[in-house]
């Protein structure tokens, strides 16, 4: 069999693979979204334990390599009573992981607003809350879109490594077309890099252009 | 209203600290209606902070501070109402830069006091006119000069309709050549009566607009005087020294 | 002429630490009042409650299932486990630091390469970096894994490892390269070429001395990364530390959960002193 037939083949497979790949990504990455403003609340929270449950938080899941997190959650939930799938597993550990970066792209965004401008909405008579909605956040915003979307372009690579605890995702339906045919790897791997340099390389250009515009309105 | 011989401010035995520095030492100082007060001294007298303490931007540690007979509030809704009375101009400007100049001004008569947003925008195109800034109404903070984005943060404090203005250092981070258009906007504002109180190292904006100058130093409030008093006949050899160190040339 | 009573007493000095209040750290919030103060400690009441629950609750569920007995943990804390796992960290190591350096020295070649004036060595460069660095990881290392036995022969996993591990990193270090270059003041450029220096001149003399210094957090930033990014080893079947935590629970199952929390714990405690020692470094370094 040559490499276009094998190809046109095994695409039904792909397909498959790459479709749980861009839903886990997507779904982790609004998953990661929420509970990292949660997170990033806690983080710049004035009561002290929520600050330290917050710091406590970023730093065991920045420390403890991603497949780790992926362990735990396959082999040690199931001895505690909690029986969840790979997939399940997958979404809730990649969202939990990535939580902990976008709440640190969110505090970060927060604290970059200048000091001045928050003191100047409250020397006008602006509430906690307007100060936040009209001054503080708006500003927060442009330094937090670049930022979130590496976190995204690291979130779709990161997905990858679910395929290791049995998540059937692209990673997955290349490494089993491979074991089945070993002679075509050359050809899969042309095939697997495109499913994922289609998401990420215009993920990339386009928090650049992000980037630039962020820079040129200040 | 209040009794109008009453101080519009009145900063009664006023201390605060910065973790072991003590920058205000028992301050007192009165501002009446109409007054402009400037307030003179070395860099690190605590100058600038009695400015930020008026509207509470810095919370002071002990003492009363009165705006028209009433104590400051400490936190929350009142507080803020009270700031929305009390404009203020820092020295670095402070625009809220992603907003541009026009929505500067209105942003606070909007949402702080909720004048409808047209009539919101015809005053701040007004005073914007009377800054001279006219035409920079519709460009973001970052495509003015330093002069006119000063002169329209005191657009912007105009536009509360404040009974006081408070000017932190306002042309200490401006270029020379734009100092003047700043200080000419504020000697106009304070022949219209407007109360002022203001913090600078220019000692011929003080000369010429001041009703009372007041010269501090270690945090502590050491000589008030009309301008020509202080300037030509200081009483303290702080003062003195002071003044043989800006005067010179 | 109104002076203020200069030869009033100041008042009674008080005690500087007195007057420590719950400055907030952020812009975000005014200085508290009594009630702001009120509701700080409520919050923080309240957020010892939750944390407290929280860990009864893990601590409970540990306990009905048996987790917390003395025997499982003694097991997988004895000093030969300890040792099993120690050298599986070891066995990151050993492919974090052969990879590390060769991305480190790919990283600057392909960085130079990228900021090169030449359309041909350009190119090439950027193709590399934008190709390896849009890579998942893990694919990086499963291509050697099943390149090599059909096209070359099988070799030790380590090489998959280092090899996934280089390619990747090259890639993304080269970025910290071109960012720190570029981040240098255009001055000392011009002054380079003012006082008559060449572009590879200016680039070795000047440039790169003083970039590489300021990148050096960033790089080390990098490198805890690879380490971490190591255990993907797992894949290939190298005999990292989280393949060792895998494996000994399943000739041991009593004890799965008990080694993969160990391992995890491990980890932790070596990426925290590594980024945490990074942190001081860059402190030291910005103050210098």
């Amino acid at each position: 069999m040559n490499g276009v037939d094998f190809l046109a083949d095994s695409l039904p497979v792909f397909w498959a693979g790459f479709r749980i790949t861009v839903l886990l990504a997507l779904a982790s990455y609004a998953g990661a979204l929420i509970l990292g403003a949660v997170l990033a609340v806690l983080r710049i929270s004035p009561a002290a334990p929520a600050r330290a449950a917050g710091l406590a938080y970023v730093e065991w899941f920045r420390n403890v390599p991603l497949l780790v997190h992926l362990f735990v959650a396959i082999l040690c939930l199931p001895k505690l009573g909690v029986r969840i799938g790979p997939f399940t597993a997958a979404f809730l550990v990649l969202a939990m992981y990535t939580a902990a970066q976008v709440c640190e792209a969110l505090r970060s965004g927060v604290n970059a607003v200048p000091r001045g401008q928050a003191e100047a909405g409250r020397a006008l008579g602006l509430t906690f809350g307007q100060n936040l909605r009209h001054v503080i956040l708006p500003q927060a915003a442009r330094t937090v879109v670049p930022p979130l979307g590496s976190v995204f372009i690291a979130l779709v690579k990161n997905t990858a490594v679910a395929s290791l605890i049995g998540v059937v995702d692209l990673t997955y339906q290349f490494g089993e077309l491979a074991r089945d045919e070993p002679g075509q790897v050359m050809t899969l791997l042309v095939a697997v890099a495109f499913g994922y340099l289609v998401m990420t390389i215009p993920a990339g250009y386009a928090v650049a252009r992000l980037q630039r515009r962020a820079a040129v309105a200040r | 209203m209040t009794d109008p011989s009453t101080p519009l401010i009145a900063v009664e035995h006023v201390d605060k600290w910065f973790g072991s520095l003590h920058v205000l030492r028992d301050v007192n100082l009165d501002v009446r209606r109409g007054e402009v007060v400037v307030v003179v001294g070395p860099s690190g007298s605590g100058k600038s902070t009695l400015c930020r303490v008026i509207n509470r931007i810095e919370p002071i540690d002990s003492g009363v501070i009165r705006v028209d007979g009433r104590p400051l509030p400490a936190e929350g809704r009142a507080l803020a109402r009270l700031r929305a009375d009390v404009g203020m101009v820092f020295q670095q400007f402070n625009l809220f830069s992603h907003r541009s100049i026009l929505d500067n001004v209105t942003l606070g008569p909007v949402k702080v006091r909720g004048i409808p947003r047209e009539q919101a925008r015809r005053r701040a195109r007004e005073l914007l006119a009377r800054v001279g800034i006219a035409d920079q109404a519709d460009k973001m903070p970052a495509q003015l000069s330093g002069g006119q984005q000063q002169r329209a943060a005191i657009a912007r404090a105009l536009a509360m309709d404040p009974k006081v203005l408070l000017f932190d250092e306002p042309t200490s981070a401006l270029d020379p050549e734009m100092i003047n258009e700043v200080l000419d906007v504020m000697t106009t504002l304070a022949g219209d009566g407007m109360t002022m109180v203001v913090v600078t190292h220019e000692m011929g904006f003080a000369r010429r607009a001041a009703d009372r100058v007041v010269f501090m130093a270690d945090g502590q409030l050491l000589e008030q005087a009309p301008p020509t008093d202080f300037f030509d006949h200081p009483r303290t050899d702080r003062a003195r020294d002071f003044l043989s160190k800006v005067l010179t040339h | 002429m109104t002076t203020v009573d200069e030869e009033r007493p100041a008042p009674p000095e008080l005690a500087p630490a007195r007057r420590v209040r719950p400055t907030p750290a952020t812009a975000l919030y005014d200085a508290f009042g009594p009630r702001g103060r009120r509701r700080v400690l409520v919050a923080t009441v309240v957020s010892v409650a939750v944390l407290a629950g929280f860990a009864v609750f893990v601590l409970y569920r540990l306990d009905r299932y048996g987790h917390l007995q003395r025997a499982r943990w003694s097991y997988v804390l004895s000093p030969e486990i300890l040792r099993y796992l120690g050298e599986g960290m070891l066995n990151n190591l050993k492919a974090s630091v052969i990879a590390g350096a060769l991305a480190l020295v790919l990283g600057l070649v392909l960085a130079l390469g990228r900021l090169s004036g030449t359309r041909a060595i350009r190119v090439p460069a950027v193709a590399w970096i934008e190709f390896f660095r849009g890579f998942p990881l893990v694919l990086l290392i499963l291509f050697p894994y099943l390149l090599f036995p059909v096209y070359l022969r099988a070799v030790d996993p380590l090489w998959y490892v280092v090899i996934g591990l280089t390619l990747y990193n090259s890639a993304v270090i080269a970025e910290v390269y071109r960012a720190g270059i570029l981040s240098l003041d255009r001055g000392q450029q011009e002054a380079a070429y003012a006082v008559g220096l060449r572009h590879g001149q200016a680039m070795r003399l000047v440039i790169l001395p003083q970039a590489i210094r300021r990148m050096v957090p960033l790089l080390l930033t990098q490198l805890i990364i690879l380490f971490k990014d190591s255990t993907l080893g797992v894949a290939v079947t190298y005999p990292d530390a989280l393949r060792r935590g895998e494996t000994m629970g399943s000739f041991e199952p009593r004890v799965v959960f008990q080694a993969i929390i160990v391992t995890a714990v491990m980890f932790f405690l070596v990426g925290l002193v590594a980024s945490r020692l990074v942190g001081v470094l860059e402190r030291h370094w910005s103050r210098g």
